[in-house]
């Protein structure tokens, strides 16, 4: 009877948890097909639209004169004039959205959950675990998709000119919209953790920012828009600059602080399994 | 010290309740069998005591601290219903991911060392998805075994397991529980909770009906003389006359004499009413007769 009377607990920290918990969802994503098959889906998009459209005597037209065009857009129209202002980077946030809720829905799918609550996993430790590993993937993503872009672009024969400085803000830019979206994801697949397919229905339409395009037709062209997910992710385009860049950021953590917040109290208070 | 404590405890789904104020004390290193019909609770309480789910009311304690206590929650291993492994990996890389994010040092052996507790050493490589039902369970108890938990919460681990692995789970679970560990384990298949159970809880309509130790168990089922004739119906007549406990074992049919002080006693006032015994045995009737008297109020003792 050493150990019954033995009952001594070591402190179960954040860092031992979160450490733990950070290592399990990264194995997951490399070691599932899942990751690489969106990886491939982000880099299929820019090939796609640059190879059909781009090419001298396309029956589309060209939609792109600019191979940068296929990243950003040049100014933050938040209403959109033509499709060719939608087909770029922001893409990959709705692709994204259908990884996370896969990713997410075969934690429930596998138990995997009950696992993991059953011991000395937190809520929140899930949440934050979840969002920085999605959005890590998007960001891959995102890199999949640039190198896409540009392996086309040059296939194509399309123009490279552009101001160095405002590209690199633009990526930076959406590099740092991959951790808001991912949070918004994360949080939309716990509300809808047990309906599989609602939760990639719902990742998709928010994904798509419909509503806020909606609010747009609205408000017009408002910079104001900017606070939300996919305002911020048009306001990185190819005429940003470090403000630009300090936005996105500054409204991905904040979204993902309040979304993170949310999710955590949503399954606190609701049963897990 | 109990190692789970359960007091008024009430769990409503929408207008179903599933708990009405269960009361439950689990000591210290032993074999907890929780017993109950489908739908009486069992598994709900399991999944509160897990954190699985959320108690509507009442008080749930482990080892004297709020169970939802991380640091408390290190020390359990679950199995509920089964094991929540990802069907394309293998059985190591599934305990290997559980290994680590329970934070368990050298995982390598840890995992190893309870895949050879489970027998399941050789079967590492597989994927899991390929294992058969029986396999699975034993995964189920390894990945509950890491990190050398105080307490095990296992939910029907028998179920699917053949006479070996049945086997295989009692000498593991015994074990577990000489060296302190204190098991709680849920099933319906009584006669092995029989043999390992060092204390019983018999659950009805989300409420304990009734907690003993396996002694108190043993004094409660009474011990009877089982005998066949010819004619049992003229046999029965006969004994009535004298015992004042004369049944027919709705099973085989043969006479129980529960007042007889001896076994000879019977053969000898039956040959004195010219009646020949064919067969005859004394007995004690177990944990799954006393469950079922008890689930239709029948006069157990």
């Amino acid at each position: 009877m050493e150990k019954a009377n033995n009952l001594k607990f070591d402190a179960s920290t954040f860092v031992k948890r979160i450490k733990g918990m950070l290592s399990v969802d990264f194995y997951r994503l490399f070691h599932t097909p899942l990751f690489y098959i969106f990886i491939a889906i982000a880099a299929i998009i820019p090939a796609m639209i640059i190879g059909t459209t781009g090419m001298q005597g396309s029956e589309t037209g060209a939609l792109f004169t600019n191979v940068w065009q296929a990243i950003a857009v040049e100014k933050p129209l938040y209403v959109i004039e033509n499709i060719g202002q939608y087909a770029n980077m922001n893409m990959v946030f709705i692709f994204g959205g259908i990884m996370v809720s896969i990713f997410i829905g075969h934690d429930y799918k596998s138990g995997y959950v009950k696992q993991l609550f059953t011991t000395h996993s937190k809520k929140q430790d899930y949440i934050i675990s979840k969002t920085l590993v999605c959005a890590f993937a998007m960001a891959c993503m995102c890199l999949a998709y640039l190198l896409a872009t540009i392996l086309a672009g040059l296939f194509v024969g399309l123009s490279f000119s552009v101001n160095a400085g405002s590209l690199i803000c633009a990526l930076l830019g959406k590099l740092f919209m991959s951790l808001g979206w991912a949070s918004l994801y994360v949080f939309l697949n716990i509300i809808f953790r047990k309906r599989f397919w609602i939760s990639i229905a719902s990742s998709f339409f928010f994904g798509t920012g419909i509503l806020i395009i909606g609010a747009a037709a609205i408000l017009g062209n408002s910079a104001i828009l900017n606070i939300f997910l996919y305002g911020s992710s048009v306001y990185a385009c190819l005429s940003s600059n470090f403000v630009s860049v300090l936005v996105c950021l500054v409204v991905s953590v904040a979204w993902s602080v309040i979304y993170g917040f949310l999710g955590t109290y949503i399954l606190n208070k609701s049963d897990v399994y | 010290m109990n190692v789970i404590e359960i007091r008024n405890l009430t769990k409503n789904f929408g207008e179903k309740q599933a708990l009405a104020g269960l009361n439950m004390t689990v000591p210290v290193g032993s074999i907890y069998g929780f017993i109950g019909e489908n739908g009486s609770g069992k598994s709900t309480t399991e999944k509160i005591i897990c954190g699985l789910i959320h108690p509507t009311s009442g008080q749930v304690k482990l080892f004297d601290r709020d169970y939802k206590d991380a640091d408390v929650r290190a020390e359990v291993g679950v199995l509920i219903e089964s094991p929540g492994c990802f069907a394309n990996l293998t059985v190591w890389n599934n305990l290997m991911l559980q290994a680590t994010n329970l934070s368990i040092k050298n995982r390598e052996d840890e995992v190893r060392k309870v895949l050879t507790m489970v027998r399941m050493e050789g079967s590492a490589g597989n994927k899991y998805k390929n294992c058969s039902l029986g396999m699975k369970q034993r995964i189920g108890i390894a990945m509950a075994l890491l990190g050398n938990p105080k307490l095990l919460v296992l939910d029907e681990p028998i179920n699917g397991l053949d006479a070996d692995g049945m086997r295989i789970m009692r000498e593991i679970l015994t074990g577990l529980s000489k060296s302190g560990t204190t098991v709680l384990v849920s099933s319906h298949i009584l006669g092995e909770l029989e043999k390992i159970a060092t204390h019983y809880g018999i659950i009805r309509g989300g409420k304990m009906i009734v907690e003993m130790t396996a002694e108190q168990l043993e004094k409660s089922c009474p011990t009877f003389v089982a005998i066949q004739t010819k004619d049992n119906a003229k046999t029965k007549a006969v004994l009535s006359k004298k015992y004042s406990k004369v049944l027919i074992d709705e099973q085989d049919e043969s006479l129980r004499v529960y007042d007889a002080k001896t076994p000879q006693e019977v053969v000898e006032y039956l040959y004195q009413n010219n009646i020949i015994v064919n067969q005859l045995k004394t007995d004690k009737i177990g944990l799954e007769e006393y469950y079922i008297n008890l689930m239709s109020n029948k006069e157990v003792k």
